[in-house]
């Protein structure tokens, strides 16, 4: 009896919008017409990863190639 | 706006294909890298790199799916037949382990001392660790189908739990298989029969890391009430990849670990 009454308590109203059904809200923000891709239709936030991304793939790339050049080339002897 | 009149999913441009080939550019490279010039750095931003692709094109497929109802029936049975065909040539991949097992077991050399295991080898007791860790996999494969009964019956709490449960033995098998490697008398430059249990088991664990995150993921997406009893391929799916994990669990214990004791 007790056990249950534990079991049942509410929680409070901040935390409780973050175990709440939000696909609804999620489905508006990502079926807006605004003609964003969807790798960036989520806001800033994305803008953010993907800025991220495209710096550490191409700088690393850029990288890489640069040691495989140089790995590739005879060492001369003196 | 035009509607398309198909039951196709024609994708928005993205950049997470290119990204995951620079990505996996990055990550051989830097392995070489490292390997023969103690330099980590090209490796690090590999796998930094593929870490973050990966999360970013899953989150779309999410977004594509759930958010926005492109995967009709039609984009569903397409992507049905591309995780069993990914399962497929993973387990040719695990073939392959196994043959490279059998070759070396079948007809020892004189230089293992003409027996197996070879001469020197105190192999693993298959009744201790590793029978535990047969029973967990084998009950994770019971929970895991008890989540998925939950799910098509709109059964909420005992879903979560069933998932819970499921990913919570995963975690458990690798904790163990951990420890087993930590412990264990013989290290993979033993002979071929380190190389054989080892590169087979640990590949075989890594795929385990991989189905428990996949999981693990489906429990966070089933929480946030993505799935609906009809529609949860991405639960299907990694309870797809979670079996096979199992059963190459059952064929590893049964001839390296038994057989080959």
């Amino acid at each position: 009896q007790a056990l249950r009454q534990i079991s049942q308590r509410t929680i409070s109203t901040a935390s409780r919008r973050q175990l709440e059904n939000r696909v609804s809200e999620n489905q508006k923000l990502f079926q807006e017409d605004n003609g964003l891709p969807v790798h960036l239709k989520g806001g800033v936030k994305d803008a953010l990863l993907y800025r991220t991304t495209a710096g550490l793939t191409v700088c690393g790339t850029i990288c890489a190639l640069y040691y495989l050049l140089v790995s590739s080339l005879p060492k001369k002897p003196n | 706006m035009a509607h398309q009149a198909h039951s196709y999913h024609m994708v928005d441009p993205s950049p997470w294909p290119i990204f995951g080939a620079a990505a996996a550019l990055l990550t051989t490279s830097g392995l070489t890298m490292w390997f023969h010039y103690n330099a980590p750095y090209l490796l690090i931003m590999g796998l930094l790199s593929t870490a973050l692709v990966m999360f970013q094109w899953w989150r779309d497929i999410v977004r594509e799916s759930t958010f926005q109802g492109h995967h009709t029936p039609t984009v569903q049975k397409g992507l049905r037949y591309g995780m069993v065909l990914f399962i497929t040539s993973e387990a040719f991949f695990f073939l392959g382990f196994f043959w490279a097992f059998f070759h070396s077991s079948l007809a020892p050399t004189p230089e293992l001392g003409g027996q197996w295991p070879p001469v020197g080898i105190k192999p693993l007791n298959p009744m201790d660790v590793p029978l535990l860790n047969t029973a967990i996999l084998l009950a994770s494969g019971v929970t895991v189908t008890w989540a998925h009964h939950s799910i098509m019956e709109a059964n909420r709490k005992q879903a979560i739990q069933a998932l819970t449960l499921t990913v919570l033995l995963g975690f458990y098998f690798t904790a163990l298989q951990a420890m087993e490697y930590y412990e264990a008398p013989f290290s993979i430059a033993d002979s071929v029969y380190g190389s054989t249990f080892f590169v087979a088991t640990g590949f075989h664990g890594l795929h385990v890391i991989i189905g428990s995150t996949f999981l693990f993921v489906c429990l966070l997406r089933l929480i946030k009430y993505h799935f609906t009893p009809k529609h949860h391929f991405g639960f299907e799916a990694a309870a797809w990849y979670w079996h096979f994990v199992d059963v190459v669990w059952l064929f590893l214990y049964m001839t390296i670990y038994w057989w080959g004791s």
